[in-house]
């Protein structure tokens, strides 16, 4: 960690993360651990772990906060942690929700179709 | 009159042509939706219209496709409008976990829930169509999560994923009558105590059914049925107006009389 | 054929509030029950010109003007709008004129026979 730390976020009610890194490590390893649960072949077990492995991949190799807001480019460090808790918790209902599964029941015709006549 | 008559059946010929030239403007018909908005000709342009672009209209199918692939269970259908508007058609079982994951997942972050809406289709089997709008301040994107219901089929309520919810969907209940399960607060929004009835269904009549007025011999707000009396109205499909029976020709007297001063000159 | 028309007849729906009639039952009786006990504070809360007998006469027929209602889901949706309005009325979120609203003494019974008629001026 740099001496240089940030004032503030610039956002009403964000705080400064104290250590962004450790956090940020803890949450992917808890969302991992969640999406390893899921079947393999569920779609969005592989596009989350495509995202969390390239996030932690920054994460582990980029010490300095600004040039890894700027690799992961997705906002400040404390939103990337916004996110991270955000899909943690998503992993965790999804997996009662099972939304992998086949299509629950099909609309029923002319449902979606517009202009009706 | 007879001049009018005759321009009545000029016009939907003229409206025809001039339909039929501005499609053959179009290059091919698979781009009809795409030129139908460019501005080529100073004749043909509609500045008002906004075209989006092909990259962005196919970042929308690209994202539609991706929340389909990863929501099998719920989504029925994914569609980009010609204005560039991505919809997702899901099951009413998938209203709650399909706004999470649109809410939740770092790829979509539609955090801000910009309004619900509801619409009344009543030749349906389900004729109630419920329509999120989503929007995400990080990818500033907005899109649209529909599903259906019927009068009696409840609804899970969204506020447990939006908190902004909470009245938009007693808009929905008050104006449609669609029952949302486990809503903390589903009660009456923009109707009086006790109004009865769902105004914006397609069956209610647009003078209601009831008037409401002062009574000044029992000193309060009385409600009581609609009369509206008016005069015998005749009405055809043809004209729009004058169909007052008093002032009216009728179409086979019109035509003789015009035709007889024909034959005298 | 009999056993497929009535797999026809049969929808798989979603419950509102109840599974079956009983249940629907106890729901529209514990709301008559609670309309019942209402009565009195209504009568009092609202200075309405109508005794307690009166009111509860209107509250039992409210209820009774639905008895043909039959499907489960139907009587839960009704259920659901009287509970609504009991507590639209003991919060005193109504006012008298809403109250009132029940009683229609302001409107005039149609005409019904010709001399009737006659008088009101109507064909």
């Amino acid at each position: 960690m740099a001496g240089i730390h940030k004032v503030t976020t610039g956002l009403t009610g964000l705080a400064v993360a104290r250590h962004p890194h450790q956090t940020l490590k803890v949450l992917y390893g808890k969302i991992l651990s969640q999406l390893k649960k899921m079947p393999t072949e569920a779609a969005y077990r592989r596009n989350t772990e495509l995202i969390v492995n390239e996030r932690l991949a920054a994460v582990t190799a980029e010490p300095d906060v600004v040039k890894l807001e700027q690799r992961i480019n997705c906002g400040q460090i404390e939103e990337v942690i916004i996110q991270a808790e955000r899909e943690l918790s998503l992993s965790r209902r999804m997996l009662q929700w099972k939304p992998w599964e086949p299509l629950v029941g099909q609309a029923p015709p002319n449902q979606w179709k517009w202009p009706l006549a | 009159m007879m001049a009018s008559r005759l321009w009545r059946l000029v016009r939907p010929v003229a409206c025809n042509l001039s339909r039929t030239s501005a499609l053959n403007n179009c290059a091919a018909p698979a781009l009809s939706h795409g030129l139908r908005f460019q501005t080529t000709e100073a004749g043909s342009s509609k500045p008002t219209v906004a075209s989006p672009s092909p990259l962005v209209k196919q970042q929308l199918t690209d994202f539609g496709a991706y929340v389909a692939e990863c929501l099998p269970k719920y989504v029925q259908k994914v569609e980009v409008s010609h204005h560039g508007d991505l919809e997702v058609m899901i099951h009413p079982d998938g209203a709650i976990p399909v706004l999470s994951f649109l809410k939740d997942h770092t790829n979509a972050q539609f955090v801000n829930i910009v309004d619900i809406a509801g619409v009344d289709k009543p030749t349906l089997e389900n004729r109630f169509e419920i329509v999120y709008m989503l929007m995400s301040l990080q990818f500033n994107a907005r899109i649209r999560v529909k599903t259906y219901t019927d009068e009696l089929t409840p609804i899970d309520s969204v506020c447990s994923v939006f908190q902004g919810a909470n009245w938009y969907e007693r808009e929905i209940w008050d104006m449609y009558g669609v029952f949302f399960a486990n809503h903390p607060d589903l009660r009456r929004i923009l109707t009086d105590y006790g109004f009865e009835g769902h105004p914006f269904r397609k069956d209610f009549p647009l003078s209601g059914y009831v008037e409401v007025r002062y009574d000044d011999e029992v000193k309060r707000v009385v409600v009581e049925p609609i009369e509206l009396s008016q005069e015998f109205r005749k009405f055809e499909a043809n004209t729009p107006w004058e169909t007052f029976p008093n002032f009216r020709q009728v179409e086979g007297g019109e035509t003789e009389a015009a035709a007889k001063p024909e034959e005298k000159q | 054929m009999a056993t497929r028309s009535v797999q026809q007849g049969l929808k798989q729906v979603k419950p509102m509030l109840s599974v079956d009639r009983t249940e629907a039952r106890r729901r529209v009786l514990n709301l008559y029950k609670a309309w019942y006990r209402q009565v009195p504070y209504v009568v009092k809360d609202f200075h309405i010109p109508v005794t307690v007998e009166q009111g509860r006469a209107k509250v039992r027929e409210m209820f009774l003007k639905n008895k043909h209602v039959s499907d489960v889901r139907a009587i839960d949706m009704l259920v659901i709008k009287g509970q609504m309005d009991l507590v639209e009325t003991a919060n005193i979120w109504k006012q008298r004129n809403h109250i009132m609203m029940f009683f229609q003494d302001t409107v005039n019974p149609k005409p019904a026979d010709f001399l009737s008629k006659f008088y009101e001026g109507q064909d």
